[in-house]
């Protein structure tokens, strides 16, 4: 290791760039969030608004139930990927399997596809009167299913749509995380006499929990911000079923060019989404109070 | 050991047509002629063209398909070239804070991209403004744009693969009167030039897929990349399902080409470490 | 994850965790928004906003202080 100050010169380029389309545009907004700003409107200069935008904000009915849509979707997802996540893991876990490689190749196809296609081969699978999913959801199952007039149809489908986007993901990394861990303590915990739950509950949870509490993190964080997809699915409807957070402020800012507003909401969902992912940093790097 | 090894076989079979379904309807369904659209049958009926040719003889998707190569390749050799610059600054120097600077970096990756919409429209058209020239509409503006996500990783990956290269081949190097940029062209870069690959390839299909930034912050044939040829494609046309699965299978082959390459990297970069793939 | 260690300045306070100097800073902010934004949606009509930045400072104060 050199002590010295050249090492800045070679970090300089890369903390310029982030620092230009990075951090500016966040003192940018906050500060456009105070105003009343619309490029559009009589008077189309920034005027003080104060506290203004934000007051509005919280009275928004369409804004939060946008965001509580966004919270409870990313909870299921999240939750389910893990869930199945964990238990195909553990049944793919056989040590010698002819093709793992290749299987295994096939399983992050799903990560690498683009959202905007993942969306539209979605919404070809599932638009009604063509996909093959409602034609044979009547036909072997007598289910009426139509994401273009039923809300939960629409909401099922888009979470449906991210299982099969992110689980392999979620398999992956868990499998990596079982892998790697040390056998001692389970055959010890065999051989102690523990029950399958006891072992998984108080052995492999807590030997895991770092892997696990990563997997969460990234998948919240994806989870929070989906965007495309949805779009390509559905536009975020039918009304505003599936209409998440970012599609929210993406369709709603743009054409009404209200961006004091735009910036309040902005804002308040980057609030939400950083207060999450610290409680879960939090949990991540394991800092108990009390016992040192 | 061995009965749920065979369970195990069959579950793959079972989770891989799965995965594989959605991708393989796309392709059923750009194969098949309009007057066979509405056919519910999952196999391929007759080989048919027509529809990938439509869609490669429209002037607009190339012209979008050649903004998306050159904005993701400027993208990917961009960001592998400054990754390298601070991965090596920060695996080879102490720097003061160094840990913070390199937290901060990382954390750029996880911002949500909605959020940050607005502000990066309204700085590209009324603040990075250059006489006549603004960063709005520009393959320019799309590239730097893509550094937010692109970068931190980048960074995170080389850093790893240059703390994995010994420190007493730098020193040999130094103690032959090498200098720092011969050390980082004659020693580094050989060694690193798999890692290279990996994150070349990973930061360009990165930049490939991205719609959001793309679709705000461009407006015309000048900047637009194929992810917003979809979209725009779906609600302009609503019906042609044909042509559209046709265009969406031509988004996905770049990745589904080097996907073999990069699997195992994938997961390992996707959390930042914290796991091997 | 190698560079994501605790620093060494931190402390047990009243806090459920251990703290440090940066994380007392960032959970007093956070408090102060929340606050904020319940207070513009519940109180507003019967105390004004200033009362809960008055509350909200000495909050702040308290936990930086023996956080």
């Amino acid at each position: 290791m050199r002590r010295s100050n050249i090492g800045w010169l070679f970090l300089a380029p890369a903390t310029l760039i982030l620092f230009v389309v990075g951090f500016i545009p966040f003192l940018y907004i906050l500060y456009v969030g105070f105003f009343d700003w619309n490029s559009n409107a009589v008077d189309p200069t920034l005027r003080w608004a104060g506290l203004q935008n934000y007051r509005n904000l919280v009275f928004d009915a369409t804004f939060l139930n946008s965001l509580a849509r966004t919270l409870v979707f990313a909870f299921i997802v999240v939750v389910s990927e893990l869930l199945l996540g964990y238990v195909l893991a553990r049944a793919l876990m056989a040590d010698r399997l002819w093709g793992r490689q290749f299987f295994r190749t096939i399983h992050t196809l799903p990560i690498v596809v683009a959202p905007i296609a993942v969306g539209a081969t979605w919404r070809l699978l599932c638009v009604p009167g063509f996909g093959i999913i409602p034609y044979y959801l009547k036909l072997w199952f007598g289910i009426d299913y139509n994401i273009s007039t039923n809300a939960y149809h629409a909401f099922g489908t888009a979470i449906v749509m991210d299982l099969w986007h992110w689980t392999p993901f979620v398999t992956l990394s868990l499998m990596a995380g079982l892998t790697a861990l040390p056998k001692e303590p389970l055959e010890q915990a065999q051989i102690d006499g523990g029950n399958k739950l006891q072992i998984f509950w108080y052995v492999i949870v807590p030997m895991l929990k770092p892997v696990l509490l990563t997997t969460v993190f990234i998948r919240l964080m994806d989870a929070l911000r989906s965007v495309d997809e949805v779009w390509m699915l559905t536009k975020g409807g039918p009304a505003e079923a599936t209409r998440f957070i970012g599609l929210h402020i993406w369709i709603n800012v743009f054409p009404k060019t209200d961006y004091g507003y735009g910036a309040a909401m902005s804002l308040l969902t980057l609030y939400v989404t950083i207060v999450l992912s610290w409680l879960l940093f939090v949990a991540m790097t394991g800092r108990k109070g009390g016992a040192q | 050991m061995r009965r749920s090894g065979l369970a195990s076989f069959l579950l793959w079979i079972g989770l891989t047509l799965l995965t594989l379904l959605p991708v393989w309807w796309m392709l059923v369904v750009s194969m098949r002629p309009r007057v066979k659209l509405y056919s519910k049958s999952v196999l391929i009926d007759a080989v048919y063209w027509d529809n990938f040719l439509a869609v490669l003889n429209s002037a607009t998707f190339l012209r979008y398909l050649w903004n998306s190569m050159l904005v993701a390749t400027s993208n990917a050799a961009l960001v592998c070239a400054l990754g390298l610059l601070a991965a090596f600054g920060l695996s080879r120097y102490r720097i003061s804070g160094g840990d913070n600077v390199f937290f901060w970096l990382i954390t750029n990756r996880m911002a949500p991209p909605a959020v940050f919409l607005l502000p990066l429209f309204l700085l590209f058209t009324k603040w990075f403004v250059f006489g006549d020239a603004m960063l709005f509409d520009t393959k320019i503006g799309l590239i730097l744009l893509y550094c937010v996500f692109n970068l931190p990783f980048a960074i995170w990956l080389l850093k790893g693969m240059l703390d994995g290269i010994p420190l007493e081949l730098d020193e040999a190097a130094r103690v032959d009167g090498a200098t720092t940029a011969q050390v980082l062209s004659n020693v580094i870069l050989p060694l690193a030039r798999p890692g290279l690959a990996v994150t070349f390839i990973l930061t360009w299909i990165f930049a490939w897929n991205e719609y959001l930034f793309a679709a705000t912050l461009t407006s015309s044939a000048n900047a637009r990349t194929v992810t917003t040829a979809l979209a725009e494609y779906v609600s302009v046309t609503g019906t042609n399902w044909g042509e559209m699965a046709a265009m969406a299978f031509l988004t996905t082959l770049p990745a589904l080409i080097v996907l073999g390459f990069v699997q195992k990297h994938i997961v390992a970069g996707l959390t930042f470490g914290a796991l091997k793939g | 994850m190698g560079g994501f260690q605790p620093e060494q300045s931190e402390r047990d306070g009243f806090l459920p965790i251990r703290t440090n100097g940066f994380d007392r800073g960032f959970i007093s902010v956070v408090i102060l928004i929340l606050v904020h934004l319940l207070w513009m949606r519940f109180l507003e009509g019967l105390l004004p906003l200033w009362v809960a930045t008055v509350l909200c400072l000495a909050l702040a104060v308290f936990i930086i202080r023996k956080g």
